[in-house]
């Protein structure tokens, strides 16, 4: 009986690993492909954008946020994860630029399971954070 | 490192991985061997192997700083692996069944069909009676070529810190020591996986041999197909 449940465990976790998990925070959010996406975060509009386009996973991204106001941190955070799948710690720190906004570079890992959905959560030091849920289509 | 291994070891690997580890373990004989290097070594030995392979290219990730340039020239040895990992899985899930019965016990064995049918059942016996424990060690190290989203971002981190280094050396020994970590992090949940599905083999061969080749034969043809999708 134990290792019947074993068998099935290890099947569930399998599929589970596989499978889509739904959830309120699964819907993409953001057309990242079509343009930056805009979000508030401690009452500001804040903006995201990766290029080049199209976005494509396991290549050299630049992540730019553009958070309105004067923001005197001088680095932003920017953490890459997958809902519903543990994929590790993708931390990519921005830097701001002259112009105000911050950038950095980051890639985007490939899942073999096929799936394309991924978050991306700003956390600007002072203002919050915000979340952009975006599918990655190559 | 560790804890990303450690954490990641519970869900991903265990769903990922797991069924290759079950798939070895559950085709383990018994031996002569004392008790303890029976129960242990080859799940050591595989666990081994994968950490090896995963240190060796996070070596060369911190060494070079660059993640996209080593994945895209191994990108295509990774799918090949793949797919030879999930063609022996459907073997050892044939075997396992014992559905292959080709050029098997046939009063006067001639001609090119039963030739063939006996060189399929020599390669199958050959693939699921693993004697040799250096052998796990080597599938440790194949299955360690695996893609792996989790895997990829461990070395997003190491070719991150080799980058930011000021010698190569140091990078990639920054490198080599992180996916190290990462490795060991893995690796309880997988050898608990292999421990589990080893205890009671020929007990689950005996009552539950078709559903453990049914699922050796699925995992195995879908390891194929992403190895062709990618």
């Amino acid at each position: 009986m134990r290792l019947i449940i074993v068998i099935v465990l290890l099947g569930c976790l399998f599929l589970l690993a596989h499978a889509q998990v739904c959830g309120a925070t699964d819907i993409p959010d953001c057309s990242i492909d079509l343009g930056p996406c805009f979000k508030t975060a401690g009452g500001q509009e804040v903006m995201f954008d990766i290029l080049p386009k199209p976005i494509k996973m396991m290549k050299e991204l630049i992540f730019t946020v553009r958070a309105a106001g004067n923001h005197s941190a001088a680095t932003v955070f920017l953490d890459l994860s997958m809902p519903g799948m543990y994929m590790g710690i993708n931390e990519v720190i921005l830097k701001k630029t002259p112009d105000g906004s911050y950038r950095g570079k980051g890639i985007i890992p490939r899942c073999p399971s096929g799936r394309k959905l991924w978050r991306a959560e700003v956390t600007i030091p002072g203002a919050g954070k915000v979340s952009y849920i975006f599918n990655v289509s190559k | 490192m560790f804890a990303s291994g450690l954490l990641g070891g519970l869900g991903h690997c265990s769903g990922m991985c797991g069924p290759i580890v079950a798939t070895y373990s559950l085709n383990l004989r018994a031996s002569a061997a004392p008790p303890l290097s029976q129960a242990y070594l080859p799940h050591l030995l595989y666990n081994t192997g994968r950490i090896t392979t995963y240190s060796s290219i996070g070596g060369i990730m911190g060494l070079t700083g660059s993640f996209a340039g080593v994945v895209q020239a191994i990108e295509k040895f990774q799918n090949i692996t793949m797919a030879g990992i999930g063609a022996l899985m459907i073997l050892m899930g044939f075997a396992a069944s014992g559905w292959f019965s080709f050029g098997r016990k046939r009063e006067n064995p001639s001609g090119l069909p039963a030739k063939v049918g006996s060189a399929v059942n020599r390669i199958i016996s050959f693939i699921s009676e693993t004697h040799s424990a250096g052998s796990f060690y080597v599938i440790g190290m194949a299955t360690g070529f695996i893609p792996c989203g989790l895997l990829y971002t461990a070395y997003i981190a190491a070719a991150g810190s080799g980058a930011g280094t000021n010698s190569q050396i140091e990078g990639f020994l920054k490198g080599m020591l992180m996916l190290f970590l990462f490795g060991i992090g893995t690796a309880p949940s997988l050898f608990l996986i292999g421990r589990l599905a080893a205890f009671k083999s020929n007990w689950i061969r005996k009552r539950l041999y078709l559903l453990s080749s049914f699922f050796m034969i699925m995992i195995g043809a879908m390891l194929i197909y992403r190895s062709f999708s990618d």
